[in-house]
């Protein structure tokens, strides 16, 4: 029981990683919006560019969960 | 006999078995375009398969081009190849089968074919220079150096492994949910246990199409960024360009 309940407690510890990696994405997509407000023809090559941003930022929420998934399934 | 007898006991788990199917596929699809491509006349316009296959190349050499320049085109053939294997194995999963990606040794095998790659580049271009990396700057650091070698091959593989595995947790999640709630509401008007099927075909469909092949088609495009970043770092500067 009280294991039980430390796991959990390090599953949302573990989780809290994934707030500033919501910031960074947040930070990418501001940057690019405001580069295509200033700029609206390099709105097709800035849109690539911020995806591939968006999903590298992402590893770090990607890591969280994965390390959470396992303290979940691992007894 | 031996060899069928040990196949037998050995543990073959169902990723594994995936992994050979999405082999065959590509590997059938494969034969059939050399074939095609053996036949076709140069001088016409390309048909069907061939064509997907043509645009195929062109997009892959594309993107090595993009980042390493005119030289280093034939590049996308590795690329190509890594690509194309990852996002099968990524929409795989859509058959309902289980995707190799989420078992540990696929994405780790494609990490690791990339780490050799950068290091065979190096070596290529540095001959006896690439061992003075591990010493620098100074003889102390090589214990330091040794671990983060490591680096990218783990960066690659849990990336590729964690947005797989997370995306299948996720899916399971949804499944068994929806499975409850389409039993707790149907069960008054079916009474066996096939009032549970009702909900999940009309709302997993959504999710499937982000964490399958969205999401597949994102990191295999990331990873290939990356691996052709990676290999890009150890040409030298002049060569890059030209």
């Amino acid at each position: 029981m009280q294991a039980d309940a430390m796991r959990l407690l390090a599953i949302a510890i573990t989780m809290l990683a994934v707030m500033p990696s919501a910031l960074g994405e947040a930070l990418v997509v501001v940057h690019a919006v405001d580069g295509i407000s200033r700029n609206p023809e390099v709105y097709g090559k800035l849109r690539t560019t911020m995806i591939l941003g968006c999903s590298l930022v992402e590893t770090t929420a990607i890591y969280a969960l994965l390390v959470s998934i396992l303290l979940l399934f691992t007894k | 006999m031996d060899f069928i007898a040990n196949l037998k006991n050995a543990h073959i788990t169902g990723p594994v078995i995936s992994s050979l199917i999405v082999m065959g596929i590509i590997i059938i699809f494969a034969i059939y375009i050399g074939i095609r491509a053996h036949f076709q006349d140069p001088l016409k316009k390309p048909k069907g398969a061939l064509l997907l296959a043509e645009c195929g190349v062109n997009f892959f050499e594309n993107m090595a081009e993009g980042l390493l320049g005119k030289r280093f085109r034939s590049f996308g053939g590795y690329i190509m190849c890594l690509g194309i294997y990852m996002f099968v194995a990524f929409i795989f999963g859509l058959t309902g089968l289980p995707s190799p990606i989420t078992y540990m040794a696929v994405p780790l095998s494609l990490g690791l074919s990339t780490f050799m790659m950068i290091h065979a580049t190096a070596i290529k271009y540095n001959k006896f220079r690439y061992f003075k990396r591990y010493i620098e700057p100074v003889p102390l650091f090589l214990p330091i150096n040794l671990i983060s070698m490591w680096a990218p091959l783990l960066s690659l593989t849990l990336r590729i492994f964690g947005n797989a595995i997370s995306g299948f947790v996720i899916m399971s999640l949804m499944y068994a949910a929806l499975k409850d709630l389409s039993g707790m509401i149907f069960s008054s008007l079916i009474a066996s246990e096939w009032s549970q099927v009702f909900i999940a075909p009309l709302l997993t469909w959504i999710f499937h199409l982000y964490f399958d092949l969205w999401s597949g088609f994102i990191q295999t495009t990331v990873f290939l960024s990356l691996t052709t970043i990676y290999v890009g770092q150890e040409i030298p500067e002049d060569l890059i360009g030209a």
